[in-house]
């Protein structure tokens, strides 16, 4: 993962996502070395103050070496946007589009998997190093550079959990959302290995929401694997089952018909079990983490 | 979003999954130009699982029976829904039944077949066998899922061979699952699809022009549109509550409503904006996911409170000032549209509203806000934090004005 400020960063696409204020942050606020956009058939205009081409290859021939991408096409254009990057040899996709087809997310992963590609996303406002680099929307106004780390499946919450954090006065070391569509790029517990050995990093806050199973791998994971404190948020202990949270389709509720796959309550007894605490409210992860971090 | 069984077996039809000979029933009368031989199996055609137990399938073996059968099931709810369409189809000596489905398991990010004689559904897992297709399909996977639940010949070869077209059913199409519940085997090892299930994928609906038009037909339609949950992209219902959420970010959703439970309120509903719903066959607006969302909430008679979350930014902001004024000024009557099924009557007065905003980007929104304050500071609260906006709805809902 290459998060060096001078790193060279494509946006593809523009969105209603995304917009001149956080283009703005990025490049005037954060010094993200945003270079240009893409945007299929308006190439040679200037939009957000960005210079615009048609294809990502032409940006590279004028720039060089891409590290980074943020795609925010529309969600049908995902996976031909990705591959163009990575035809372009660009190893750092950021996804922000919401509600890209899972399907097409497999074929994507197919291809990455295997290769130094990482993904982040679908559904993810990105990555932000406070006082370093921002990469994606995530709004820097909650941020204040600090060692404690978030990695959240959500986005608005994700700076909920933050601005807690900085009104308590503990300061944040990165803040990744890695996205809520139901097939993302990079799991927890990919991120969570980043951060236990990232040198800035002390403790980590992991925010998660019911749907899927990721929060249950990656308490098995923090317990066998990670030396660093860690305080988990699961949105909606109290919020009523509900059918569509788009990550039904699985193996588990096909086969076990498991009413109770994906849901809060299961997520929650998993960190109990794996003796991880769990704030109830994003107000109690301070305390949470500063009782934690004296351990 | 599921498809119902006779859509599932015109599907299977086009690409050569063998299914009996069909006839769809919109009316009983329908019966008497019934082109299939007798005896025939009635279906009501229903979203619900388990029709069979509760009398939604008959056999009939006359027209006279069959039309009477018809008759009964049409006026038969099944999970509160009766049926617009019944399937009447010849009926079939399985043999054996094999249960077989293609599924996209979003814990390995992979789709995995399925498959399995004799299914115990007190412990499917058991004897269930599976492939995940790593990489790119070829029928080779099909064979392995047929050699694994022990079927050898021909029979390999016809069952692997519905395995592929499956696959590629689910591959087109865009979908979370498609299963064949059960696959008939005759006594001459012939195999038929006797009842299937297809769940689209919600999210890829728009880029297949005929999936789309079923759901928007559904979208219309008040009494599957609430069983498919299709209206809005909605995290919860509680027909005891009285305060609407509305926030853009499922966590942020979720966050608020658990708080709201937490300060002793009853939230309603919670409504999410990050995105288009599902009904939507245009590309919407955040504007216009906004003006719904209040609709939608002011027409349930039992919120009186209007809880939104806003951090960090949102696309259109601008539009915001204007969007809350325009609802303000709203005239009831304007709300019939987006009345429930279950309530047939307009609410007495329109919810007042908590806005909570934190973010820098809205601070010019929040100023134009202001002056909306000002004329209507008993209707509309306006807080930065989370916690204050939580507590100010609550107290609102348990205000003398309210209590009834």
């Amino acid at each position: 993962m290459n998060l060096k400020p001078d790193s060279k960063v494509l946006i593809q696409g523009f969105s209603e996502l995304i917009s001149t204020t956080h283009i703005d942050q990025m490049k005037s606020y954060y010094g993200t070395n945003l270079v240009a956009g893409v945007d299929p058939g308006h190439g040679g205009i200037m939009a957000h103050n960005l210079p615009v081409f048609d294809l990502v290859e032409e940006v590279v021939s004028s720039f060089g070496t891409i590290d980074t991408t943020i795609i925010s096409v529309h969600p049908y254009q995902v996976l031909d946007a990705a591959l163009e990057a990575i035809a372009a040899n660009i190893s750092q996709i950021i996804i922000i589009s919401p509600g890209v087809p899972p399907l097409d997310m497999v074929t994507l992963l197919r291809k990455t998997e295997n290769h130094e590609i990482l993904i982040v996303g679908p559904n993810s406002p990105g990555i932000i190093v406070p006082g370093k680099i921002l990469l994606g929307i995530q709004p820097s106004e909650f941020y204040t550079p600090g060692n404690v780390s978030i990695v959240s499946r959500s986005s608005t919450l994700t700076y909920e959990v933050a601005w807690e954090l900085t009104k308590s006065g503990l300061g944040q070391s990165i803040s990744v959302s890695i996205g809520s569509d139901a097939i993302v790029g990079s799991s927890f517990s990919q991120w969570l290995q980043i951060l236990d050995e990232d040198e800035n990093t002390e403790a980590i806050v992991l925010v998660g929401q019911p749907g899927g199973e990721s929060e249950e791998v990656a308490a098995k994971y923090i317990s066998t694997a990670i030396d660093k404190p860690v305080v988990a948020y699961i949105a909606g202990r109290h919020a009523p089952p509900s059918k569509s949270w788009h990550h039904s389709g699985n193996f588990a509720t096909v086969v076990k018909r498991d009413p109770d796959f994906g849901s809060v309550s299961t997520k929650l007894s998993t960190f109990s079990n794996a003796q991880i605490p769990v704030a109830q409210y994003p107000q109690q992860i301070p305390q949470l983490l500063i009782k934690a971090m004296k351990c | 979003m599921d498809l119902l069984e006779y859509q599932v077996k015109e599907w299977f039809n086009k690409i050569g999954i063998p299914v009996l000979p069909s006839q769809r029933i919109d009316h009983p009368t329908d019966l008497k130009r019934l082109k299939i031989p007798y005896p025939i199996v009635l279906k009501s055609q229903v979203y619900a699982n388990d029709r069979s137990q509760v009398g939604g399938v008959k056999i009939a073996e006359t027209t006279i029976d069959a039309i009477a059968a018809a008759q009964s099931i049409f006026s038969l709810p099944i999970g509160g829904e009766l049926p617009k369409v019944l399937l009447a189809e010849s009926k079939y000596n399985a043999q054996e039944e094999f249960y077989l489905a293609v599924v996209l398991d979003t814990v390995i990010s992979r789709p995995v077949l399925l498959g399995c004689r004799y299914i115990d559904w007190q412990s499917p897992g058991e004897n269930m066998q599976y492939v995940v297709v790593e990489q790119e399909f070829s029928p080779f996977y099909a064979r392995r899922l047929a050699y694994l639940m022990g079927l050898r010949g021909g029979l390999m070869q016809s069952v692997s061979d519905i395995v592929t077209k499956m696959y590629h059913l689910f591959l087109h199409k865009d979908l979370d699952l498609v299963e064949i519940n059960p696959l008939g085997v005759s006594s001459s090892c012939q195999v038929m699809t006797l009842n299937g299930k297809i769940r689209v994928n919600e999210r890829a609906i728009n880029r297949h022009p005929d999936i789309a038009d079923i759901a928007s037909k559904i979208a219309r339609d008040p009494g599957s549109k609430r069983i498919n949950g299709m209206l809005v992209d909605m995290l919860g219902r509680n027909n005891q509550g009285e305060i609407g959420i509305l926030a853009n970010g499922t966590g942020s959703a979720l966050t608020t409503w658990d708080a709201v439970v937490a300060a002793g309120g009853k939230p309603a509903v919670s409504l999410n904006l990050r995105h288009s719903w599902l009904n939507h066959t245009e590309p919407t607006k955040f504007s216009q996911r906004m003006e719904t969302g209040l609709r939608v909430l002011a027409a349930d008679r039992n919120i009186q409170v209007i809880l939104i979350n806003l951090l960090g930014t949102i696309p259109e902001l601008s539009e915001v000032p204007r969007v809350m004024t325009d609802f303000m000024a709203l005239q009831l009557e304007e709300l019939r549209w987006f009345l429930n099924t279950s309530q047939k009557t307009l609410p007495q007065r329109l919810p007042k509203i908590v806005m909570r905003l934190a973010g820098n980007d809205f601070q010019v929104a929040r100023k134009s806000l202001l002056s909306i304050l000002q004329v209507q500071s008993e209707n509309f609260i306006l807080v930065e934090n989370l916690d204050v906006a939580v507590k100010e709805a609550v107290s609102l809902t348990k205000s003398p004005v309210y209590r009834k």
